[in-house]
Order: structure tokens, then sequence, then C-alpha cells
């Protein structure tokens, strides 16, 4: 049902089975009335949340269906082959702005006759797309040609490359500038079948009638063969004309060979038309059908009217027949809304807006219908074409409007097609290419598509990244890291959580981690678990950049290490090192205080060591004097018992003395 | 006279799927004349998976072209998304391996090229995604790896499949590739270009870890593929972040053989791929370059290819200018090179669709 401002109601796919329902729990119990949310979800669903009483205990108190909405249009083209042209035009876009940026920067130089001008490079951009709107209409000449068939039944052409290759013939190629006419008559030739269910067409009939040829005796008996030649040849489609022209009963082999026997024939008709050529034709069918296809040639309104079904036949024929030399968009123009009016387009159909908006010479219009009726594609891309070498479309195009939010509609296109890239899963990759060309609000919303992609997922993650190392975006690079290293962590990943807040350089999370880390080490050397810490501890020896507080874990797996070297108590140089290492932890402001007491527990084999003192005085005062900061933590109200035995305490303690006894004597 | 040839660049067909392809493999043959691959394919239009086996037709043989074209002959539904995938030859039958999204190992086995059976399936051995299989060699016994720090083998048995969780590191380390060496011996890499080698007969953690403090703060990344030759059991291959391929020889542990990134730093290497992921990496069994005598006693890294996320495909070897046989605008995903006949190789591309290449 059309809206008064011209939107319209979309249908809903009618797929065979109903979408998914999923049932809404909630436990609210007043009385409550019946409510309806709608929000966009992926791509094109669309989520509609219902809340509702539950009637019974039993029943959930509401629904959530996503439904996915038709594309609008009549889905000349599925999702999938949109996707695949999305990403065949990535590459041609990307070129021709880059070459814009370097062609602007070079003609401001010298404007030298050997570059090639602008809209040559915008051809080679519209070929690479048109190549990718489907294969060009192939003329496959088989060996042995069917004399029966005179159309050939070709893959079905889309309006979306009719409209391309318009915009192309009529903005792009300077070459066919004047020579519009006859490109357009060719045009149609490829594109006619398009409007058969819209008028009728010319196409239609010419494959209508080949169906029925083999039910037909004498040919030339039936109207419809005479109908159908006048057709054809009221729109320029010679050889299907002299393929029918051969299926005449009086045909000889040899008489109609090529385009040009037909015109050596045709000048023999014109020739014949006073001649007694008309008394000695007998058949009358042959005669009428003959004489119609002369008044088509001399242009007879009245004839060409019958024989075209849609303007745009009558239109071509025009060109044919009635004013060949048609030159000039304005005469073209005013052509067109004369045939308009002789054929009256009973419905419309997506190509017209487009036509007429061209034709019409209004850009806007131009831009505004293909819009409309093709897509966000088709205006980001084609916007290029309209440009192309007119100064004025470009004027128009590239001004940056108050109404729009400072943006120019080139701009607003690119970014609405951006919208819609970002939207699905597969395609979002490729939107960064058309909102880099963006200048005004491109960055942002880049930024904010970058910060929505998911982390979980460690590839997913790492196109990501690229994405904005590409386009140096290191903050949000590093920003995102650190989600991933949040979200790693907190779903029991310690090491991809550790890793991902290192390539961050968050030192701030991973000291807060590093206070939770610290719990669940194992403290004591003999402790099984503690190998189960040596792959993280490695991963944090891989980087030099700042582990925050995990640092102290290296440290003390390096000590650890060194205590296990000792072994049976007899290596002198490595029970020196584990000193220096013991030390260093001691010292270190980033070594928790829980450690303390454990790292000279097991230390105690270094205290007591046997040939002489490893610490000398000021080392066992320096931890004489941290055994008592920890004494003294102890009566502190908030203190966390550690889950050690006291005397262990008592036994570093004294060794502590000990050895603080020998150190005196030895200096 | 001597003719420097220009080396041919291979043939290259490009097959849109309209589906985005998680994994492809070649299919071990299952006729003499028959040539198959086995695609996991993603529908994001109606949300589902399947596991395919497609045949590889050249659709007009008398035709001067030789174009390729891919035909599904038989499909299997996955519980969930497809995250890795391989293939084996079993008693002359193709055995493939799927490893999903949610965590689960599956078995399938192509009786021919139109049915794929599952034999079996391991639900939920790892919490969350399976990062990777690996097949061991003309066995039916696979190992995976996932970020929860699992490391699972799960084995095809009479009495179908079964698991056995041989390391768990809870978290503490995740893994993202996985590699046999030998029936009893496999390698594994994860973060900070770490490499684990394991030995099944020792169990209780790594047997050996490679020191991974030689990228001296240049950088650091993930290793993403591990491949390891048949014939030098010894040197383990892996590529991963910032464009990085590395071999970790057993025998020499202080130094990786690095054959491309930025991880060198002193310029004078080669870098194959601009600090991008590299995907995947093989060794590449095309030897009949004019210097493949050379690989045989020496020392020296095999060639070895390479995919990435900027869209390469490409030939490395020591000392040597990388060779590029592919050049795309996006993500090259994964490859395999074919055993049969190695100068073929298949890959999936980021924009759904696969390419094939034949190498002259």
């Amino acid at each position: 049902m059309p809206e008064p401002d011209g939107g319209e109601l979309g249908p809903l796919s009618s797929s065979p089975t109903p979408p998914p329902s999923y049932p809404l729990r909630h436990s609210l119990r007043s009385p409550l009335s019946p409510r309806v949310s709608l929000c966009w979800c992926r791509g094109n669903s669309l989520r509609v949340s219902l809340f509702s009483q539950p009637a019974s205990e039993v029943e959930f108190g509401g629904e959530v269906v996503e439904l996915k909405l038709n594309d609008g249009g009549d889905g000349e083209i599925s999702n999938a082959q949109w996707r695949r042209i999305a990403y065949g035009s990535v590459s041609p876009f990307a070129m021709l702005q880059s070459r814009r940026n370097s062609f602007s920067s070079l003609s401001k130089i010298n404007s030298s006759p050997y570059h090639l001008e602008w809209w040559e490079y915008v051809m080679e951009y519209s070929k690479d797309i048109n190549s990718l709107l489907g294969n060009p209409k192939s003329s496959k000449n088989s060996l042995i040609e069917d004399p029966k068939t005179f159309v050939q039944k070709s893959e079905e052409p889309t309006c979306l490359k009719a409209a391309w290759e318009l915009m192309e013939m009529f903005y792009a190629d300077k070459l066919s500038q004047p020579w519009l006419p006859e490109r357009l008559v060719d045009w149609l030739a490829d594109y006619d079948s398009l409007f058969a269910r819209a008028y009728g067409t010319v196409y239609s009939k010419l494959l209508n009638f080949q169906n029925e040829l083999i039910n037909l005796q004498v040919i030339e008996d039936d109207p419809r063969y005479w109908e159908v030649i006048a057709s054809a040849l009221a729109v320029g489609w010679l050889e299907i004309v002299v393929k029918l022209l051969r299926l005449h009963g009086s045909y000889q082999l040899d008489q109609l060979s090529n385009r040009e026997a037909w015109e050596k024939w045709r000048g023999q008709i014109n020739k014949l038309d006073c001649s007694a050529f008309w008394i000695q034709c007998h058949h009358v069918q042959t005669r009428e059908g003959l004489r119609n296809l002369l008044q088509i040639m001399l242009g007879n309104m009245s004839s060409l009217s019958a024989a075209t079904s849609h303007w745009l036949e009558l239109y071509i024929s025009h060109f044919l027949y009635v004013r060949p030399f048609t030159a000039g968009l304005e005469s073209m123009y005013s052509l067109a809304q004369r045939c308009i009016q002789l054929k009256p387009m009973s419905n419309s159909h997506k190509l017209m807006g487009v036509m007429i908006g061209i034709l019409g010479e209004n850009t806007e219009v131009v831009l505004a219908e293909s819009s409309k009726e093709f897509g966000p594609w088709m205006a980001a891309h084609a916007i290029e074409l309209l440009t192309a070498g007119s100064d004025e479309a470009e004027a128009l195009l590239r001004e940056e409007r108050y109404s729009l939010g400072e943006i120019s509609l080139e701009e607003l296109h690119r970014l609405v097609y951006a919208q819609v890239l970002s939207s699905h899963a597969l395609s979002w990759q490729i939107a960064p290419v058309y909102l880099s060309s963006c200048l005004k609000q491109g960055m942002g919303l880049l930024e904010i598509l970058l910060y929505r992609q998911p982390v979980p997922h460690k590839e997913l993650l790492l196109k990501n990244l690229e994405i904005c190392r590409l386009y140096e975006l290191d903050d949000i690079s590093s920003n995102i890291m650190k989600m991933a290293g949040v979200h790693h962590w907190k779903h029991g990943r310690k090491g991809s959580g550790v890793y991902w807040l290192q390539q961050a350089q968050d030192e701030f999370r991973l000291n807060k981690i590093a206070q939770l880390l610290f719990g669940s080490v194992g403290k004591s050397i003999s402790d099984e678990s503690f190998k189960q810490w040596e792959g993280l501890i490695e991963l944090l020896h891989s980087e030099s950049k700042a582990a925050g507080g995990l640092e102290f874990l290296l440290k003390y797996r390096d000590f650890k290490r060194l205590l296990q070297q000792i072994g049976d108590g007899k290596n002198d140089v490595a029970a020196q090192q584990a000193v220096e290492s013991l030390m260093l932890l001691m010292k270190n402001p980033s070594t928790p205080q829980r450690f303390w007491l454990p790292l000279l527990n097991d230390s105690l084999k270094l205290l007591n060591w046997q040939d002489r003192p490893l610490l000398n005085v000021s080392q066992t005062n320096l931890l004489l004097n941290k055994l008592q900061e920890l004494s003294i933590a102890r009566l502190r109200p908030h203190f966390v018992k550690p889950d050690f035995p006291m005397e262990a305490l008592n036994s570093v303690r004294l060794s502590l003395a000990t050895n603080l006894g020998r150190a005196i004597l030895e200096e | 006279m001597a003719v420097t040839q220009l080396p041919r660049p291979p043939e290259v067909y490009k097959l849109p799927q309209y589906k985005y392809v998680d994994a492809v493999r070649w299919l071990p043959p299952i006729s003499a004349l028959d040539r198959h691959a086995v695609l996991a394919l993603f529908d994001s239009d109606g949300g589902s998976s399947t596991v395919e086996i497609h045949s590889l037709l050249n659709p007009n043989p008398d035709a001067s072209s030789t174009a390729k074209s891919l035909t599904t002959l038989a499909a299997w539904t996955p519980p969930s998304r497809v995250s890795s995938l391989k293939t084996t030859n079993l008693g002359h039958r193709p055995f493939i391996a799927v490893s999903t999204v949610d965590g689960s190992v599956h078995v399938l086995a192509a009786q021919n090229a139109h049915s794929l059976v599952e034999m079996g399936a391991a639900p939920r051995v790892h919490a969350g995604p399976v990062s990777c299989i690996d097949l061991v060699e003309g066995g039916a016994e696979c190992v995976s790896v996932g970020e929860d720090g699992r490391v699972n083998l799960v084995s095809l048995g009479d009495s179908g499949v079964s698991s056995f969780r041989f390391f768990d590191s809870n978290g503490l380390v995740s893994y993202s590739a996985a590699r046999w060496a030998s029936p009893n011996e496999f390698a594994t890499g994860g973060l900070g270009f770490g490499l684990q080698w394991w030995d099944r007969r020792k169990p209780g953690g790594p047997v050996s870890q490679f020191k991974c403090n030689w990228t001296q703060g240049r950088a650091s990344g993930i290793v993403h593929s591990i491949d390891i030759h048949p014939s030098r059991k010894h040197t383990c291959l892996a590529g991963g972040s910032s464009g990085t391929i590395f071999a970790w020889d057993l025998r020499w542990q202080q130094q990786p053989i690095i054959l491309s990134g930025v991880v060198m730093g002193d310029g004078s290497k080669h870098s194959v791929s601009d600090s991008s992921e590299v995907w995947e990496v093989q060794y590449d069994r095309d030897v009949k370059s004019s210097n493949a005598s050379n690989f045989s006693s020496s020392s020296r890294m095999l060639p070895v290819m390479m995919c990435s996320e900027d869209g390469i495909l490409a030939v490395v070897e020591e000392d040597e200018e990388p060779v590029e046989l592919l050049a795309e605008p996006c993500a090259i995903n994964s490859f395999d090179i074919d055993k049969q006949n190695p100068s073929d190789v298949i890959c999936s591309l980021e924009w759904e669709s696969v390419a094939i290449l034949t190498r002259p």
C-alpha cells in the first residue's frame, strides 16, 4: 500500500517455514499491559519482542521473533549476488579514488597531452563494474544454425546492468556522445526483454511467434508473421528480419545472405514501389506485408506506432526512420516526450525514471531514481559516472549542503552504502574502503564500526586489528586489544587475557590482574601446580614490553629454577646467584607482601649454607627488616592471614639471626 | 646458449561459492580419475554450516578452455560452524576430521564421493571453539587444541570415537595450532610465538618448549599454523602474526630459522607479507625446481608455501625472494597442496570464493 510520502510497506518474505520464535521469560507480576518492541538486528532482520502477562504459571510472558525483511524491489538479485557485486566493486572503486588523488595533483602541475583524460579512467572503472553485473549478451553462434530460431534466448539480463550501461553511455563515455541515438538502438536490442512484463515488447512478440512456429504450415499466410517482421524492422533488428524473411515460402537459397544483401534488397523494393511488382504479386498477405514494411521504412507514424509496444521502442524507431539525424540531448528529450505522449506508460518500470532523468539532463533526479530503484550500492558507485567530466554535476554532487549536515550528496550516498555493508557479518570488512573516502564523517563512523566488532573470535579480532593498522588507528587498536584481554580474562583464559593486555601495553589492568593471579600461584617450591604456570610465565618472557606487576612472576620463576639447581647443597656459584635473585625479589616493590614469607622459607637452605654465610650483614638486615614489617602488619585490622604455618616464621627468624652472627664474624 | 626462463604464472580459477568458506582441503583420491575437494561452508543468510565433497570438473573437456568448476556431490551438516578441517587416507578410504566453534570434534568417512558418513563425534571436548585439529598421517587419531588450554586426543576405534584429555592448562596457556610429527609426537603453537613439543608417552606437560624471547621486543604474535615435514621431523615450521614464518630445530634450540617477518629487523632478509597475519604454512611439495637437489642433503630449509590476510599466496625460500602465486584484494584464509598432484593448490578467499591454482 503506497504511503502519502511515497514510502511503501515492505512485504515480508513468504518463506515456507515460519521464522523461529524464542520464549521470553520474565517474572513481572503486577498487572501488565502488553507491549511490543521493535529493533533492528543482524543484517536485514527485524527483531520483534512481545511482552504480555503470562496467562498461566507454565506460560512464558513473552516472545521474540526475528523477521527477515525482503530487499524490496523485484528480487532480481539475491543477497549472495549482491555481496559478490559488493566484493568485486571494492578494487575498481579504490583504484579510481587513488587515481583521483594523483590526478588532481598532477593536473595542477601540467596538463600533458600524453596522460589519459579523467573520463578514460572512469571508463575503465565502469567497464570493471559492468563486468560484475552479469555476462555480456552472448552471441553464441553454433556451427549449425537452426533456421527456425531467430531470437536467441540467452541469460536474462538485469535492470541493474541496463541502468549502469545507460549511465555509462550518457555520462562517462565521451566517445559515444555523437552517437547517442545509435547507442540507444543497440542498448534496446540488448535490454528490450526487461520491459516484457510491464508493457509487452517486440521481443516478447517475437519469442511467442517463434514458439508457435512449428505449428504453422504456410508461414506467409499468417498475419502475425508480417506483424513480427514489421515490429523487428521498426526497432532496427535487421538480422532477425532477414532470418524471418528466409522463412517465406518463395525464398530461395542465397537470395538473402547478409546485411549487404538486405540493403540491396531494400533498394530494390524502394524502386519496386512504383513498379509492376505489386501487380505481379498475387499473394495478398505478402503484398500487404511488404507494403507495411515500406511504410515503416518511410517513417509512417501510424505504421511505426502499430509495430511497437512501448514508448522506448517507438522512440528507437523514430531514430531509425523518422529523425535519423537527431543530435543533442535537448532534441532527444523533446522527441522522448512526444513518444511518451503517443504511447503513455500504463505502469511504471524501474528503468524509466532513470532514463527520463538522463534525457532531461537532471543529475539529481538520475541519482535519486537510481538510489530508489537500485539501492545504495548503485547510488554510491554511479556518482563516479555522473561526475565524470562534467564540472556542473561535480559541483552539484560534491558541494557541502547545510541540509545534509555539511556533507555532500556524494559523501551521503557513500556513508549510506557503508552502513549497509557494516550491518552484515560478511561485508563489514569492506565498509572501511568507502568510509575512508568520506572526508567529513567517514573516520568517525569507521571507529564506531571497528569498536562494534565482536572480540571473542580470534580470527575476526585479528582481521579487525589489521584494518586498524591499515588506517593507522593505533588508539582504537589498543582499545580493542584491551577489550579482548578483559574478555578472555573474564572467561578464564588467563593466558590470552595477559597476552592481549600486554599487546595493548595496558599496565593498569595488568597490575590489577597480577594481584588476582598471585592469589592462585603456587607458593612453595615443591608445589606441583607451579608447573602449570610455566607456560604463562614463558609468555611474559617473550615481551620486552612491561608486564606490569606480572614481572614478579618471571623473577619468582627464575629464583625457583636457581634453587632447584642448587640441589644437594654443593653448588656454590648457583647458590650465590640464588641469593642475588632473592635480594632482587625482596627489594622489588612489585613483590607482593604475601610472598615474603614463602620466599624466605624457600631460602632456608641459603640462610643455613654450610661452608660460609652467603648473605652479608646489610643483606641480612634488610631481610630481618622485612620480617619485622610482616610481624607488624599482622597486628593491623585488615591483615589477610597467610596459609602458612607459624613455625615457618620462627625458623626463618632463627636462621636469619644465625646468619647475621656468622656474617658479622666473617666481616 | 643459456636461456633464462621466466617462471610461468600458474593458471588460476576463481569459483564463487556465495557462502563463506570456513576451510578447504583436497580429498585423498577415491577413484583414479576423479578429483575431489572438501569444503566447509557457512551460509550467512540461513545461518547454517555444511561440510561438502565437491568434484572438480572440466566442463568442456574437448574445448580448448581448461576452465574448472566445482559440483557438490555429498554434504554433511555439523552442529555448528567449522573451525578446522583435515583429511587423510586410511585403508584406501578418505577420512575427514572436523572441529567446530562449539568445541566438538567429528570424524567422517567418504565411502564414495557421494556419501559422507559421520563415524563418531566427541562433543564439547573444549570449552569454546576448537582452534585446530590434526589427523595423524594414515591413522584415525586426532589432536585437538583450543584457547581454553586443553590438548585432546580423539581417536576412532571399533566402538566409535573416543576422546582423552592429554593436558589441560586451565586457560593459563592458549593453543592455536597443532601438528603431528610422528604417531607419538606432536607440536603445538600459541601466543607469543610459543611452540611446544609433546610426546604422548610422556604426559603431564610439553617435553620441550621453544624459548620465544628471540623477537627482542620488536613484535610478538600468535602462531596460526604449523607444518612438519616427514623427512625432517626435528624441524617445526610455524607461521603467524606480522608476516612471520620461522622454523624451530629441536637440535638447535637457541635461535629459530627465520624465513620471513618483521621480527628480523636488520632488513637483510625477505618479508613476504608486510606485517600481515600468515594464516597457514605448508611445505611446498612441488619441488621440481632446478635446485631441488640442494635440499636433499643440506640443512637448507625446504621451500614453504604460505597464505596471508593481505591476500598473498607465495612460496618462500631461505635467503631468496619469495615467489608470489596469487595476490588478491581480500584475505586468503587457508590453502591446501594436493599430495597426489603437488602442482595443484586450492585456497579459500575471504570474499566467499575458492581459487584453484595449477602450476606449470
